[in-house]
């Protein structure tokens, strides 16, 4: 399978460990992984600030860089979501275009989504010993209806323990651009997530958006936990998830 | 023009802006009179197995007390015995079509009259209950006065089984058949007044009965 | 009631620091979250149910002014008299109008949102007719002269010692703490409101076009006294809440009550058709029913019409994790939550409401619980998009947007751009690798620390191993 990575802004930034920690685990599963080079953004903090515009234009340029491959995976729900689901609104006054974006949104997968009921990895690499919390992230929960997936790569681990936190599914407070506008509201959010992850008593929480780990890590080490690890859940399946 | 045309007008525009956006047509005339005269039902959750086992089930899920008896001359020793049990006022009234049962034999006062705030029991039938929710239907009349099942603190309502139907589709069906319009008001009662206004706690009897018994009683 | 959205930001600190107000706001999360959890699983085509929920209110909506029209005649036929109201101080003129030409001098109330848009009960007041709140959350909010914070559950921010205060302030008797003796005194005070009063006021949460009736979903009781024991009837309700058929009114009433309070059904649901006949013992022998426009019909036929779906459940703010932490007032008018942030902006003005399109995370909870599936956060987006496209968004915010868009037009600048920042970043988070003051975006790290990245991209890292 040929598989087009597109890494996102944040992961290629912010953790670009989790970049190739997403090519070992594509690799793994019998992928031929091809990273476009000139790949920035999806589009979406525009979008969903309501620069409707900016969005469009670079769906364009996404499509003419990810187009040709036979499947996208993206270590995201949230950018994954953009390109699903939102892209091909973004041209629904454009029979052809929509057209073309539904077919490339059809082959666009987020990672353990892919993974689990594509590439059908039958057991992750990764050697991570010790008790994860999962968070779901808001995008790829509701627009892409991952929850299971990940959950069952994680399994595939025999040294993982999983300790499901109280409402794992309730937004973390990240919200793109919402956690510096309403700043507030949103470390009030993040504080209740805390919670439920100390409450957990685990070694790891573990999510599948960087935007939503930074948000709790921030948090977490702010507070003082400096212990809990907060990890991707590409770097924990792919093995690449020691100190950096 | 008045504010009802202004309005009117609004909406008129407003959709002539939609329909045009939609490319929908201007048959739909003829579908709101088929929708009128069809009346159709969205999806209906099954009720399984037999009606009133379900309806029982429903009523203790909504707080409803429920007593059953094959005679219906037994329904006021029922009554008074409910009452006792709870040290409860055994005065109250009844709709008239229940005037008949031997209501001083077992001991209470019920009087068949309209109910006024001093009643503790009101004593009603019901048009037709609902299996798949527990629910009790009234209809207003002038032998089925609707306060009597609201004012007292004590509703106790006699059901005939053979009216339990599945579910409010069938229960409408059974109004239009046997009226031709519904009356001023139609009631659906399940189960006693409640409130959660006060931190979240359920608390019965709001502002209406703080209990309601259902007896299911054939009436031969 | 008076738009206060414009100091959102101001009032969700606020919030945010009230303790009391958070300990009520997770009681309203474990009771209403949890209890539709629990009875949406009695219906086993629920998803099913919701789309049909949804194409019945579009039907009434894609033709209202012929349901309206039907709504009228039947109504009309059956005794009624319909009024039309074009803005609040219409209906607050109307129902003066009504109460002067009954000779009303008290008036009983049950919960109405749509009163509280118009700010009725002041202007009765006015008018010299005494209105009583009858439902208990309002009557506590009429006591403490308070304004709802939730659409179905509108005191849920008072716990009861606070109530237990009001009720001894206001019935002169000894201080009473225990819920039920609370609902018990709230119950025999307001009994001799509903035997004595001259008119009822209610909403209405349906209209029925195929037989004219009025619909009511209450739980306590008191909506069916006000529409039962006063004289006069007056019901309030927005043109968009017709619905056509009987049939239609239940695929909702499977929905409205577990969404709203996680009941199977509520306790009273009544159908009101027309004035008490002479055999009639009780009911009013007038029946108004005013049908209030403010600005719905703007909404129809808009590209934000599906808003207009609404049934008022409240499942969308109960779900809603920024509602869950500020409560209801923060929004700063009668519809808090995600419901509110459109419906405020659209029927007072986006200038009126800068804040309240943007205060979600799009999360889409909301969205994924709305009965008549709505589509919440794209309706909040399309609100952002409208204000960027009328200049509405801050000089900053615009030009932020606007660079980032262009650099991510620009591969190669960006891929400097993002090069150099990295580096920046890295030094920032210095040994302990956490950025604990960030210039520019200090809404992040007022309350958090940011993690600092590794000093280089991916992309540069990626085409290092190419070549090496």
């Amino acid at each position: 399978m040929r598989v087009g990575l597109f890494v996102t802004c944040l992961v290629d930034s912010m953790r670009p460990r989790i970049g190739f920690a997403t090519i070992k685990l594509l690799e793994a599963a019998g992928c031929e992984v091809i990273v476009p080079e000139h790949q920035t953004c999806c589009g979406q903090p525009g979008y969903n600030s309501g620069d409707r515009e900016s969005a469009k234009k670079l769906a364009l340029k996404f499509i003419s860089e990810f187009e040709s491959f036979e499947y996208v995976v993206i270590p995201s729900g949230s950018c994954a979501g953009m390109i699903r689901v939102h892209y091909p609104e973004l041209f629904g006054d454009d029979p052809a275009l929509f057209a073309r974006f539904t077919a490339l949104g059809k082959r666009t997968y987020e990672l353990t989504d892919f993974l689990a009921n594509i590439a059908k990895l039958e057991k992750a690499p990764g050697n991570f010993n010790g008790t994860i919390t999962y968070h779901d992230s808001c995008s790829g929960l509701r627009e892409l209806d991952v929850y299971k997936q990940p959950r069952a790569l994680l399994a595939t681990m025999p040294q993982v323990a999983l300790n499901e936190m109280v409402e794992s599914t309730t937004c973390c407070g990240f919200g793109g651009t919402f956690s510096v506008k309403y700043g507030e509201i949103s470390t009030r959010m993040a504080d209740n997530k805390c919670q439920h992850i100390t409450d957990t008593h685990a070694d790891a929480i573990v999510g599948g958006d960087l935007g939503c780990l930074l948000n709790i890590e921030g948090r977490m080490r702010r507070n003082g936990d400096n212990t809990t690890r907060v990890l991707h859940v590409a770097e924990v399946l792919s093995g690449m998830d020691k100190e950096r | 023009m008045n504010a009802r045309e202004k309005i009117l007008g609004k909406i008129r525009d407003a959709q002539l802006r939609s329909n045009a956006n939609n490319g929908a047509s201007v048959e739909n005339t003829l579908s709101i009179a088929q929708h009128l005269a069809q009346h159709p039902r969205g999806p209906q959750p099954p009720v399984i197995g037999d009606l009133l086992k379900n309806f029982k089930e429903r009523c203790l899920k909504l707080s409803s007390d429920v007593l059953e008896t094959t005679n219906r001359g037994d329904v006021p020793n029922l009554v008074a015995r409910y009452l006792n049990e709870k040290n409860l006022p055994t005065q109250g009234v009844c709709w008239p079509l229940l005037s008949a049962l031997p209501w001083r034999e077992a001991g209470l006062d019920i009087q068949s009259r309209p109910s006024n705030s001093q009643d503790a029991v009101g004593v009603t039938g019901a048009f037709c209950a609902i299996a798949e929710t527990g629910t009790l239907m009234t209809l207003s009349g002038k032998e089925t006065p609707p306060s009597t099942s609201l004012l007292p603190e004590t509703h106790v309502a006699i059901l005939e089984p053979s009216r339990i139907v599945a579910s409010m589709e069938d229960a409408w069906e059974l109004v239009r058949k046997e009226f031709k319009q519904p009356p001023r008001v139609v009631n659906f009662i399940s189960g006693p007044s409640r409130t959660a206004d006060i931190e979240m706690t359920v608390t019965m009897g709001a502002h209406g009965p703080y209990r309601v018994l259902v007896i299911i009683a054939p009436l031969t | 009631m008076q738009n206060n959205s414009i100091n959102f930001k101001k009032q969700a600190t606020i919030k945010l620091a009230d303790v009391r107000l958070q300990n009520a706001l997770s009681r309203l999360q474990s009771r209403f979250v949890g209890g539709r959890a629990a009875v949406i699983s009695e219906i086993n085509d629920f998803q099913e149910t919701r789309t049909a929920a949804a194409a019945v209110r579009d039907m009434a909506l894609n033709d209202l002014e012929h349901w309206l029209l039907q709504f009228e005649q039947q109504a009309t036929a059956r005794g009624a008299v319909i009024h039309w109201a074009e803005n609040g101080d219409d209906v607050n003129r109307i129902v003066a109008e009504i109460a002067a030409l009954h000779g009303v001098r008290t008036a009983a109330k049950s919960k109405s949102m749509v009163s509280e848009e118009c700010g009725l009960n002041d202007a009765l007041e006015k008018a010299g007719v005494k209105v009583m709140e009858t439902d208990l959350g309002e009557y506590i909010l009429q006591l403490a002269h308070e304004a709802p914070s939730h659409i179905v559950a509108p005191v849920v921010h008072k716990n009861k010692e606070e109530i237990a205060d009001l009720f001894a302030d206001h019935h002169h008797t000894p201080r009473k703490t225990g819920i039920a003796e609370l609902c018990r005194e709230a119950r025999e005070v307001l009994r001799p409101v509903f035997l004595n009063a001259d008119m009822g006021i209610s909403g209405g949460n349906f209209m029925i076009a195929e037989t004219g009736s009025v619909l009511i979903v209450t739980n306590e009781g008191n909506g069916r006294l006000v529409t039962t024991l006063p004289r006069v009837h007056v019901a309030i309700t927005g043109i968009e809440k017709v619905v056509p058929t009987l049939e239609d009114v239940t695929t909702l009433l499977r929905l409205l009550p577990r969404s709203a309070t996680g009941q199977s059904i509520t306790n009273y649901i009544s159908l009101l058709t027309g004035t008490k006949s002479s055999e009639d013992h009780d009911g009013p022998e007038h029946f108004h029913i005013i049908l209030l426009d403010n600005g719905r019909s703007s909404i129809l036929g808009s590209d934000m019409q599906k808003m207009l779906r609404c049934i008022r459940c409240g499942a969308c703010m109960n779900h809603c994790p920024v509602y869950q932490n500020i409560g209801g007032h923060a929004y700063g008018w009668v519809y808090p939550g995600p419901m509110g942030s459109i419906l405020t902006p659209l029927l007072g003005g986006l200038e009126a409401s800068p804040d309240l399109p943007n205060a979600s995370t799009l999360c889409g909870a909301c969205g994924a619980v709305c009965p008549v599936r709505i589509p919440l956060p794209d309706l909040l987006r399309n609100l952002r998009e409208k204000q960027m496209e009328r200049g509405m968004k801050t000089r900053q915010e615009t030009f932020l947007l606007k660079s980032w868009a262009w650099l991510a037009l620009h591969p190669k600048i960006y891929s400097f751009s993002t090069k150099i920042g990295v580096r920046l970043m890295k030094m920032m988070g210095g040994n302990k690798k956490l950025i604990h003051s960030l210039p520019g975006a200090p809404g992040w790290t007022n309350g958090r620390d940011f993690p600092a990245p590794s000093g280089q991209t991916f992309r540069e890292l990626y085409q290092q191993g190419k070549h090496s």
